[in-house]
């Protein structure tokens, strides 16, 4: 019922954490059983390792909050030799999660390496955050342009042993063409969205209240904007859709699954409640048996027309049809 | 597989006391599990949260057997509001015990503490007392009100007040205290501090510290996302060998408490 497909990658559940609010879930194993998750993303990782911003780094805001970590982390020798294990570990030798790897690059080259690497060492599948600059075109980010978004991605598919899904960013005029770039550079799947640019100020400082000055928005402010997008890359793409974005509750799920979504992954939320995930599944199982149908049904169902219900008044049946 | 015994789950309040100076002791049922002072617990109120993220408190007390913890909170926006407004039987959700306490090592330290900054040294001052050896605890606020729970610390500890206006103890700030102390040799070279206030106070007494040749322990405030080392967002900066290097350390594990020469401003 709750089984979910992303191509070649079967899922025990459509439920995964988002990137860089779960870091490998080894911080967070204390609290529920990830084995019963659908998978585990990992943070960014990048070819060095990154310091990241100067703190402030987070600012709650209503119903969300921004962020600028600035892709904090010990570089992919470290998490190759430290985290890797551990997710391997968790996803408890394959029978549970699957293991994604979200890969951050500055350069095709990095993208590349990274992906070579992450492929020989036996993850389930790569996620490539395009929202990093890329050093080639000055600093333009891989997710504004639809060209620099199918370079990396066809980049990253030459060399991958394992599916590839990009993650987009929101913060561009029409999310739909970044899609069908990465669908044309070989995709195996979109993760949408990244955060939302944005920005908060103290006035009384007369300074920005991050240290870097803007941040991420997340959480369920931007829930509204994510089910669109991933509403609107659904219908244009055949790829499968991951959605994320302000995902609370199985409710919150299914309508991502309803707007086109194959799986689902959880962020913000789970800095709130660390056992949400499963807890996630757990209701999932209920909602659907309760309305006696599964992801696989349920899922891109706002694109099709609305079946007739048993019984119900068709308006071409004329007068006197119904009683 | 469990590293340390963490937990995330509903308790319900028992009262909430009220300490005077606008704070309140949250008292909620067990079990807790065994919390170092200066390990803190994220909090939210299980019904009706009025913000997003949890909220970090340090543990303020607790029953040897776990069957009851308290929380001394201090309402200063949404979150903590909605925490001081909780009645009997409503469930409060708490992660929790999080990051590393204070030293454990340290035989007699002296306690220095501003405002709710108070809370992770009940848990010390009994676990002292009941060694036969009760730490001093140096305890600083604007007056008298300010000094919410003092009463419950006064038969643990050996307890020196100051207040800016001389309504209670020392006249003057708690820094003034811990040299009048030093001069009266109730403070003496080679004692270590530990400290939890507000920053310009954790700040002052650093300084003081530093010019006095202690060692002080900060237990730090920072502003928090997960508390349980997911979000990168708590990092302040920092330096020593502990660090191997990086220039960031995350609070809610590796703090809140440092030693004030870790810390990079
Ligand atoms: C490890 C740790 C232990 C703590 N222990 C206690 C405790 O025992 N008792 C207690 O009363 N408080 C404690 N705090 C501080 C407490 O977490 C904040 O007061 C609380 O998060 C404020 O939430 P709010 O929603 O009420 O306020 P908000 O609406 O978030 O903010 C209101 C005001 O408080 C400031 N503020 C917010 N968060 C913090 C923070 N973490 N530190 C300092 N100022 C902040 C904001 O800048 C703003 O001016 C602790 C903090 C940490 C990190
Ligand atoms: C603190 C924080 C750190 C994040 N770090 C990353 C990251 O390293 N890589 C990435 O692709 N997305 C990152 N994201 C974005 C999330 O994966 C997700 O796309 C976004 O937060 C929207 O989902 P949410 O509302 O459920 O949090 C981060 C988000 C937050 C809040
Ligand atoms: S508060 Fe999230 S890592 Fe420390």
């Amino acid at each position: 019922m709750l089984q979910t497909t992303l191509g070649s990658l079967r899922l025990q559940n459509p439920i995964l954490s988002a990137s860089g609010t779960f870091g490998s879930g080894w911080e967070g194993r204390q609290f529920s059983d990830l084995g019963r998750t659908g998978g585990l993303v990992s943070k960014t990782v990048t070819v060095l390792p990154r310091h990241g911003n100067p703190p402030p780094r987070i600012q709650e805001t209503p119903a969300g909050m921004l962020n600028s970590i600035g892709l904090e982390n010990k570089g992919a020798d470290w998490f190759l030799a430290d985290t890797l294990p551990k997710m391997k570990q968790l996803a408890a030798g394959g029978a549970g999660p699957r293991i994604v790897i979200n890969i951050g690059g500055e350069s095709i080259d990095e993208f590349v390496q990274l992906a070579e690497r992450f492929s020989a060492a036996g993850v389930d599948a790569l996620e490539v955050n395009l929202s990093c600059p890329n050093v080639q075109e000055g600093r333009l980010l891989f997710s504004t342009e639809p060209r620099l978004t199918e370079q990396a991605v066809r980049a990253v598919k030459r060399v991958a042993t394992v599916p590839v899904f990009a993650k987009l960013s929101p913060n561009v005029t029409d999310v739909t063409v970044i899609a069908k770039a990465a669908e044309q550079g070989g995709a195996d799947g979109i993760t949408a969205i990244n955060t939302l640019i944005g920005m908060a100020i103290d006035w009384r400082k007369r300074r920005p209240i991050l240290g870097r000055g803007i941040g991420g928005l997340s959480g369920p402010a931007i829930k509204p904007v994510a089910l669109r997008m991933v509403h609107d890359i659904a219908r244009t793409v055949r790829i499968p859709v991951i959605g994320v974005g302000g995902v609370r509750s199985a409710d919150d799920v299914l309508e991502f699954v309803c707007a086109g979504a194959r799986a689902v992954q959880v962020g913000t939320a789970m800095f709130t409640d660390p056992t949400l995930m499963v807890r996630i599944v757990d209701d999932l199982r209920e909602r659907l048996a309760a309305a006696g149908t599964t992801i696989d049904e349920l899922c891109g169902s706002v694109h099709r027309p609305v079946p007739p219900a048993p019984g119900a008044c068709q308006p071409d049946q004329g007068r006197g049809a119904c009683v | 597989m469990l590293a340390r015994p963490m937990e995330s789950r509903v308790h319900r309040l028992l009262r909430c006391r009220d300490l005077g100076g606008g704070s309140f002791a949250l008292e909620v049922d067990g079990p807790i599990p065994p919390t170092a002072p200066g390990q803190f617990y994220m909090l939210r109120t299980e019904h009706r949260w009025p913000v997003q993220l949890p909220r970090p408190f340090s543990l303020y007390d607790r029953a040897p057997d776990g069957s009851w913890g308290s929380f001394l909170v201090k309402p200063v926006g949404e979150g903590t509001r909605a925490l001081c407004s909780l009645s009997p039987g409503d469930g409060v959700v708490l992660n929790g015990p999080l990051g590393q306490p204070f030293p454990r090592d340290v035989a007699d330290p002296v306690c220095v503490a501003g405002g709710v900054g108070l809370a992770p040294f009940l848990l010390l001052a009994r676990e002292a007392k009941a060694k036969g050896a009760p730490v001093r605890l140096l305890f600083g606020g604007r007056n008298r009100a300010a000094l919410a729970g003092l009463e419950d610390l006064e038969p643990l500890a050996r307890v020196h007040t100051s207040t800016d206006d001389g309504s209670h103890g020392f006249r003057g700030m708690v820094t003034g205290l811990l040299e009048d102390m030093l001069q009266k040799g109730e403070v003496r070279a080679g004692d270590v501090v530990f400290c939890c206030g507000p920053d310009p106070m954790m700040h002052a007494v650093a300084k003081l510290c530093e010019k006095l040749g202690l060692r002080c322990f900060l237990s730090l405030e920072t502003y928090m996302a997960c508390g349980y080392g997911v979000c990168n967002g708590c990092s302040v900066r920092v330096q020593g060998a502990r660090f191997k290097g990086w220039p960031y350390s995350k609070t809610c594990m590796e703090g809140p408490v440092y030693e004030s020469c870790e810390l990079v401003n």
